[in-house]
């Protein structure tokens, strides 16, 4: 399509007169002298001070082994693949991080149905190998090691529309309080009884005993405790033959 | 008789030696400044045999006002600050924090110190199409026309020549700089120093001229070219008799230092530092130190003209050293206006800066002279 604007615009240097030029200089000095001497500084001095970062803020992630259910509902929702469920000794699978991977979404902490997984305010690691990107479930336990030299908190504040920086005299706090789970709480349930071969893997899985296995004319037949239940869906992956699904309580 | 005759002569010699360092020492000593904080120790260091032919040299006022203030080492001091200084108020202007992690506690002040010693390790890289020769020592004879102008400058009675053509002679040997850049330009052949290079040519005839008539001016004022008396008639500051004069001055010392205004043929975001684009470690140390260094001789020789040269309150205990160092805050205090026009200016085209300088600043420095004429001639000098 063809530009509609036909209209040429001239820009014409101002029409200014001796004494518009003399107080435009004697402006710009005016303000530059007094920023000279009262800086209105935007500089944040990094590795001494701190900018502060909402609550929500995407850094490292940091792990509650108390809270986890092993779902692999993260694993699972990681777009990047980040994340490997590692066997533990206590025969559960625990969330490992592959910080080369990680594209830092936060997906895996907005899905973990029990809040084991923890947002942090720290986004300023280095790892000197490959190697040590990779964290894993001990790793994450504890928030990542950092040297800490700051001494300042630098806020923003929006004062008659123009923002203001605070400096104050604290040390950021980097870690960040679970969430309280937001997302509808799910139930597992028999989607096509039909397909079910019996073969109690679900049953197996469950690592709240939600389901309960009972022998009625020699078939083997299931039920799910909606009590028990925790929706963390790994009956739902382990079934062979897809007869469960997850749906909403 | 031989033998004799050979120790005749070498005591003779030896004698002539003598007499000779004798009257060196003479011409030391009578001229030596004469500072009542340091007397008593320089009287006994003067009793001491041969440390006193030293410190006489030292004291000896031409000596200490080439080598010491205001020759080199006050031009070093000078450097060190005003490089540090421009960047930091830069950086408070635009919101900054300048130069800060080298000496925290003291505001970074060591920076341009620890760049300068990485300039000295640096690899000096000379590229094939270079001039070799007139490269690499046209950075170093940009000294001479820069130094030799501190030989004319009195501080109070701290000189090294007196000539009543003294200001000529600075005009003169300043004027010869902008040539050792185009020089250092031509040497470097490269696209980006030819286009410095010319436009350094361009500015050199836009400034210079009104440079001239001003500095002409102060001696129709003063009726004489001698700096000495210039400062000795200054009973009412130059800058209160023909602060046009002054304007001009200040403005083509902008110019001739390639301040921001005027920033045209160094031009870092155009042409990355113009006639000196080639250049690195310590020769391009030297180079980009070069329009700080005429900043320097030219805020000297402004303090000279228009602020009364050395004069000022007198300070106890420093003697002869006063008006050194009355003349060197001066210069350092033009140096620092000189720096804080870059914070406040961008940069003006080429044909804008022309303009000026061939019409309005011809022009005022022409009044200037009639300014100066007038009260030559009626007799208004205090």
């Amino acid at each position: 399509m063809r530009s509609r604007i036909t209209r040429r615009v001239r820009i014409k240097t101002p029409d200014l007169n001796l004494v518009d030029r003399v107080k435009g200089h004697i402006d710009a000095i005016v303000t530059a002298a007094f920023q000279a001497i009262f800086p209105d500084r935007i500089t944040i001095q990094y590795p001494r001070e701190r900018r502060d970062v909402p609550d929500n803020f995407r850094g490292m992630i940091q792990f509650d082994i108390n809270k986890c259910i092993s779902c692999f509902q993260c694993s699972f929702v990681c777009p990047a693949n980040a994340i490997m469920m590692r066997g533990a000794p206590d025969g559960r699978y625990y969330p490992c991080i592959d910080y080369t991977r990680c594209i830092f979404c936060h997906f895996c902490v907005d899905t973990c149905p029990r809040g084991a997984l923890l947002r942090t305010k720290i986004h300023d690691v280095a790892f000197s190998s490959m190697e040590e990107m990779f964290a894993t479930t001990e790793e994450l336990i504890e928030p990542p090691e950092m040297l800490r030299e700051d001494d300042t908190v630098i806020r923003y504040r929006i004062e008659n529309g123009d923002l203001v920086l605070e400096k104050i005299e604290e040390i950021a706090e980097l870690s960040t309080r679970p969430e309280i789970q937001v997302s509808p709480a799910k139930l597992s349930a028999c989607a096509h009884p039909e397909n079910c071969i019996a073969c109690t893997l679900c049953y197996l899985t469950c690592p709240s005993n939600a389901i309960s296995v009972k022998v009625v004319e020699g078939k083997r037949t299931f039920e799910i405790d909606p009590k028990l239940c925790t929706g963390c869906g790994l009956c739902v992956k382990e079934c062979p033959t897809c007869t469960l699904t997850l749906i909403e309580r | 008789m031989a033998v004799s005759g050979t120790s005749r002569q070498k005591q003779t010699d030896e004698v002539m030696e003598l007499t000779l360092i004798n009257t060196v020492f003479q011409i030391f000593s009578s001229n030596m400044m004469d500072i009542p904080v340091i007397k008593p120790l320089v009287d006994v260091l003067m009793t001491v045999p041969i440390v006193k032919y030293l410190v006489a040299l030292i004291l000896w006022k031409p000596f200490f006002a080439v080598i010491l203030v205001p020759g080199l080492t006050g031009l070093m001091l000078s450097l060190l600050f005003i490089i540090w200084f421009e960047r930091k108020l830069t950086a408070r202007i635009q919101w900054r924090m300048g130069p800060l992690e080298i000496s925290r506690s003291i505001g970074g002040i060591l920076q341009p110190l620890a760049d300068g010693m990485r300039y000295f390790f640096q690899e000096i890289i000379i590229h094939k199409e270079a001039h070799r020769p007139y490269f690499v020592q046209f950075p170093i004879l940009a000294f001479i026309p820069v130094l030799l102008p501190v030989l004319f400058i009195p501080a109070g009675t701290v000189y090294a020549i007196r000539t009543p053509y003294a200001l000529p002679v600075i005009v003169s040997l300043i004027s010869m700089i902008p040539v050792v850049i185009m020089a250092i330009g031509w040497a470097s052949n490269s696209r980006l120093a030819f286009i410095g290079t010319v436009r350094e040519a361009f500015m050199y005839f836009g400034y210079e001229i009104p440079f001239i008539i001003a500095v002409l001016a102060m001696a129709v004022l003063y009726g004489t070219s001698d700096l000495y008396l210039i400062v000795e008639k200054q009973k009412v500051w130059g800058i209160a008799l023909n602060p046009i004069s002054a304007l001009v001055f200040l403005i083509t010392m902008a110019m001739a230092t390639s301040r921001l205004p005027f920033e045209i043929a160094e031009a870092d975001q155009e042409i990355a530092f113009g006639p000196f684009v080639e250049y690195s470690g310590i020769l391009f140390g030297l180079t980009m130190t070069l329009a700080y260094e005429k900043m320097y001789i030219l805020g000297l020789l402004f303090s000279v003209l228009f602020l009364g040269g050395g004069s000022g309150p007198p300070l106890p205990f420093l003697g002869d050293l006063t008006p050194v160092i009355w003349l060197y805050i001066k210069a350092v205090i033009i140096m620092c206006i000189m720096a804080f026009l870059r914070a406040v200016y961008p940069r003006y085209r080429i044909d804008q800066a022309l303009r000026l300088g061939w019409t309005y600043l011809a022009g005022l420095a022409v009044v200037s002279v009639v300014i100066a004429g007038l009260i030559s001639a009626g007799g208004l000098l205090p």
